[in-house]
């Protein structure tokens, strides 16, 4: 048997929404809405980034994914069905917790929240009510050194997807996302304005990314926000919030609270008061519009579930989880700082970095600061992050792709790199058989194609080669040699460059340019 | 209808002289392992216990369950034959996958026959709250034996697994698989006469199970021999990691090994065994005003009988039990409603097309519909009852209030139990306590169909007996006791700690074998000590017990130390 000690309370809707001391700020004056202060909070529903769902035996679908393909009967809810709980889905959330700095449960426990709707195939959503996965914590945002506290991170199931043709009059319904695991993540009131909020996403994002918890994609629907906001005079309480529901970009969950804080403001002022409601977001008008009142809020008839046991965490396995923890942005980025990059070659990584596949099951993908790490273990940091950054970056970039479809391995750069430092090839050399690497998605070691199309470099003893190309340019560019002679040395590059163009790269123009000055002197 | 010839068959002559061939033992059992289907079907005219009959050859028939034919109840899943939960939603299901319980005994070979009707998704005591229509005890009393056997009274077979109860007891399989989720196996068992043994929760799996209560569900063993009823057990009882409740390998040796001293010591090999060893606890609650006296009368032979052989009896008070029956309905209606939310004919299943003019923008409109038309009544009642206890306002209430009775249940089994719960981390052992107890499994015999009895809150009573066992997951095993004075059978429970299974087994099969010979001599039955009229006095180790009939009341208290 499995009877808990009957832990539930009923918590109310307003429990979970606690204004708490500890987190008043500083008041905030906005020259959008002198005099009053915004206050903000996010529940963010973030699709954990597993191989299978969070009950069932099911792999999770991608989006494009033919309609239900990916369904057992678990997922659509067949008699006799019963859950089992992916501990990967499990060890994905408490990672995201201790990247929160929220205090994981020993013991949590899983509810049943009621109501009938077509994409609710068993008539209720399995979720953490009363007993999350995880309470605290806090999240820094990137500016302004401002930490929104965390409530509670609570795992739960996802629903299906059903979608509604106006011309047949009827629903259709997607069972692949039925039961993939979610982790509800609901923080603080302690956003101030919409911006704060965007802060909040984006970071939130970048470490569920980091982790390898969620790919955070709000287009793609596997990172949905909630936002609670109320607006206030100036030192008076928190006013009365509204929820506006499912915002798909950051950009308009901006534009939807800005609106919606112009409301309540006009509301207040106006001598209404704001009636307590969930809202629903309206693209085309840029604003909100109300779903309904709270009055009419479900009774969702919250019940511990029957079959799931506690979930029982030892203090052991959260202390391998955090043993294990992939590194978090903020660490990466004042570890490649301590290497000696500068802050925007940094950045740069980290911004390629982020863009990266999250792998399944918490399996870290190949993203650009891992590149960077595998090519600077014996390297210069610095050297390194100029190929990654000017060379590499900048020839996927010219040809409109992105480091994800990079072809060339970390052997085969790492081996460029030291050919040309080793001066086995000269740098030009270097760049162009990258190139013909990337160009060719080829797979060959860069000496042997540096041997293939003889772009060794000319060695520094070996003078008489140079001597002949040297003789060849200035005889090809008679008045370039002239002007050289008659005092101009900025004309020398042009030899130079001819040389180069002769040896087709293999000379080294500092030698070259040494002969050259030589015989022109003569 | 079947020929009389053919039923005097069935139904071998009645002899006062032993129980159990009037229990139809040794009758129809010819152990055939492809038993000639139309005499199933034509037993079946006159019980309806079966709804689907197997065509299928058996795919192992070599096993060690291949001499064994087996029915099971119509809410497990087989890929086989439809599972309906005699319910209109599933009217024509058929499940994509067989329940654990049917894959391992299809593994071990045992000869599926069909599918036993039931009570709607395992809600009833009666089984008449089914699409299939009412199950007919085949039970025949002595003062029928002149009528043919389909013109005898029409008696419920109770429920819910009143289709595996008397398909066992009409000879139609030798085992059936029921579900017990507040006495829905030992129920029908002790109505028509048979062994029904609910395990210990989480022995077996409840994948392919369909949900009624979660917290409860027990798949159950009905046979007529507690000897057969512990070879199936045997063969469905192990760990499954689909049944997230289920207990684990480690938990089940812990319990195992706490009564393993016990079970050995008790040998059902001889007519006379050694019963010293055996604490039988008496729960004084379990007689309460309802109780038919003459069910007193049969349960008290077999424990005279039992004390003969050495056991102890102690009385036992388990106060929190008059609490149970409601605590039970509240919670299994509150997890009703929400398993049977799933029930909305979409994906499969019925459904009925809405009414004109239904504004089907509202999902739960297009519900309404087919949920108001696959439903019967009693679901209906309980899907409002446990919608109801989980609103916000009657949460705590009664849902949790019903919780907190639960766990006072638990705690009074726990303290009356000699070895501690497996279940439980730390719990110590408590040397006053006792190994097993017992009590009747039914405050009255089968009721007439078509009676009073089977409408109203009747039918709801009918579980007070055994639902504690169920709210604790305690393994109960309810076997025959004789019959009471209307000449119906009577049983008698077995209930022993979580995971004593074996135990509680052991005593059944010790019950069952010296019931031929228990009629001579009582030891220890002593009149002297009845200074009231209507008090009957037992002796038992060292203690004097009363019990005093008031009309209709009737405790078994302890009184008088010697």
């Amino acid at each position: 048997m499995f009877i808990r000690r009957c832990p539930w309370r009923s918590v109310q809707l307003h429990q979970l929404w606690r204004p708490r001391q500890i987190h008043t700020r500083e008041p905030i004056h906005d020259k959008r809405w002198p005099g009053w202060e915004v206050v903000v909070g996010i529940e963010v529903h973030a699709q954990i980034k597993s191989r299978r769902k969070l009950f069932s035996e099911s792999f999770t679908s991608r989006p494009g994914e033919v309609p239900n393909t990916t369904v057992s009967p678990y997922d659509a809810a067949f008699p006799g069905t019963l859950p089992t709980l992916n501990p990967k889905c499990v060890e994905l959330a408490v990672r995201t917790a201790l990247a929160l700095n929220s205090e994981v449960q020993f013991r949590s426990a899983f509810d049943r929240k009621h109501y009938f709707y077509s994409d609710l195939p068993a008539g209720y959503q399995i979720t953490q009510r009363y007993s999350p996965l995880a309470n605290g914590g806090y999240l820094k945002l990137s500016k302004g050194n401002i930490a929104v506290g965390i409530t509670q991170i609570q795992l739960e199931q996802d629903t299906a997807k059903s979608t509604f043709n106006g011309l047949r009059h009827t629903s259709l319904i997607d069972l692949n996302r039925a039961g993939s695991g979610l982790m509800e993540i609901v923080s603080e009131p302690d956003m101030r304005s919409p911006e704060e909020v965007a802060d909040y996403v984006r970071t939130l994002q970048a470490v569920l990314r980091a982790v390898g918890s969620s790919d955070g994609n709000m287009e793609q629907g596997s990172f949905r926000c909630d936002v609670n906001v109320s607006v206030n005079r100036h030192g008076e309480p928190h006013g009365t919030r509204c929820e506006i529901k499912n915002l798909n970009s950051v950009r308009f969950m901006m534009v939807a609270i800005t609106s919606e804080v112009f409301r309540h403001i006009e509301l207040l002022e106006s001598g209404c008061l704001v009636p307590q409601e969930t809202r629903g977001f309206d693209e085309d008008k840029a604003e909100t519009f109300k779903l309904r009142s709270k009055e009419d809020s479900p009774d969702y008839r919250y019940m511990p579930d029957p079959n799931l046991p506690s979930l029982l965490i030892s203090e052991e396995y959260i202390e391998v989880i955090r043993k294990t923890m992939p590194e978090l942005p903020d660490a990466t980025r004042a570890r490649l700082l301590n290497l000696g990059l500068s802050e925007r070659d940094a950045d740069v990584l980290m911004t390629v970095d982020s863009g990266r596949e999250v792998g399944f099951d918490g399996e870290l993908g190949n993203g650009a600061v891992a590149y960077f790490d595998a090519l600077a273990q014996h390297r210069d940091p610095k050297l390194v992050v100029n190929w990654m950054t000017h060379e590499l970056l900048g020839q996927l970039t010219a040809r409109k792709e992105t480091f994800s479809d990079n072809p060339v391995s970390v052997a085969q750069l790492g081996e460029l790199m030291d050919l040309v430092q080793d001066g086995k090839i000269t740098g030009t050399s270097g760049k162009s058989l990258l190139k013909h690497i990337i160009t060719n998605q080829s797979s060959a070691a860069p000496s042997v194609l540096a041997q293939e199309f003889s772009l060794e470099a000319v060695s520094g003893n070996d003078t008489a080669t140079l001597q002949t190309w040297c003789a060849e340019a200035i005889e090809a560019l008679p008045e370039e040699a002239e002007a050289v002679r008659r005092g101009n040395p900025r004309v020398l590059n042009k030899l130079v460059g001819k040389v180069m163009q002769l040896s087709r790269g293999r000379a080294d123009a500092q030698n070259a340019r040494v002969v050259l000055s030589d015989i022109l002197r003569r | 209808m079947p020929s009389v010839g053919g039923l005097a068959r069935i139904y071998p002559p009645k002899s006062r002289a032993s129980f159990r061939s009037r229990s139809f033992a040794t009758s129809y059992a010819r152990r055939s392992a492809n038993p000639c289907a139309d005499h199933v079907r034509s037993l079946n005219d006159s019980t309806n216990a079966l709804v689907s009959f197997s065509t299928e050859d058996n795919p192992n028939p070599h096993g060690l369950l291949s001499s064994l034919t087996v029915a099971i109840k119509d809410n497990i899943c087989t890929t086989a034959l439809p599972t309906t939960c005699s319910s209109g939603m599933l009217h024509n299901f058929t499940s994509p996958f067989d329940a654990t319980a049917v894959e391992l005994l299809k593994a071990g070979g045992a000869n599926i026959v069909g599918k036993a009707n039931c009570d709607e998704f395992g809600m009833g005591s009666l089984n008449v709250n089914s699409v299939h229509g009412p199950v007919v005890n085949p039970y025949r009393t002595l003062n029928e034996e002149l009528i043919p056997w389909a013109e005898r009274e029409r008696r419920s077979a109770g429920g819910s697994s009143g289709g595996s109860a008397a398909a066992v007891a009409a000879g139609m399989c030798d085992a059936a698989l029921g579900t017990d989720t507040g006495g829905s196996v030992r129920l029908p068992a002790s109505y028509c006469s048979i062994t029904g043994l609910k395990p210990s929760y989480g022995l077996i799996s409840r994948w392919g199970v369909v949900s009624f209560a979660d917290s409860l569900d027990c798949v159950g063993v009905l046979a007529k021999s507690v000897d057969t009823v512990k070879t199936v057990f045997d063969s469905i009882s192990s760990y499954d990691p689909k049944d997230p409740t289920a207990a684990t390998p480690r938990i089940r040796g812990k319990a195992q090994a706490s009564v393993e001293a016990l079970v050995s010591a008790l040998d059902a090999n001889t007519s006379k065994p050694d019963l010293s060893a055996l604490r039988i606890g008496i729960p004084q609650e379990y007689f309460p005003s309802e109780l038919d006296i003459t069910i007193v009368t049969a349960v008290r032979k077999v424990l005279e009988r039992l004390m003969s052989l050495g056991a102890q009896l102690i009385p036992v008070s388990l106060p929190s039990t008059p609490y149970a029956l409601s605590a039970y309905y509240v919670i299994t209606s509150a997890e009703a409603s929400s398993n049977l939310a799933r029930y909305d004919g979409v994906q499969y299943g019925t459904r009925s097309p809405t009414l004109p003019g239904t504004d089907k923008s509202k999902p739960s409109n297009v519900y309404a519909h087919t949920r108001s038309a696959g439903f019967g009544v009693e679901v209906q009642k309980r899907i409002l009852l446990g919608t109801y206890a989980l609103t916000a306002d009657a949460f705590d209430n009664y849902f949790l209030q019903a919780q907190r009775v639960r766990q006072l249940i638990k705690s009074d089994f726990d303290s009356a139990f000699r070895v501690p719960n497996a279940q439980l981390s730390s719990s110590p052992q408590n040397a006053d306590g006792v190994d097993i107890l017992l009590h009747p499994s039914a405050i009255r015999t089968a009721p007439p169909l078509d009676s009073d009895a089977t409408s109203g809150l009747d039918p709801y009573l009918q579980d007070v007996m055994t639902v504690p066992a169920s709210l604790a997951g305690l393994p109960a095993l309810s076997v025959p006791a004789g019959s009471a004075a209307d000449g119906w059978p009577v049983g008698i429970s077995i209930v022993g700690q979580w995971g004593s299974d074996e135990l509680v087994l052991r005593i059944g099969e010790i019950i069952q074998r010296t019931a031929d010979t228990d009629d001579s001599y009582i030891i220890g039955l002593s009149t002297s000590f009845a200074p009231k009229r209507n008090r009957v006095v037992i002796y038992a180790g060292n203690m004097w017990y009363y019990t005093d009939m008031h009309e209709n009341n009737v405790r078994m208290d302890v009184r008088y130390d010697m």
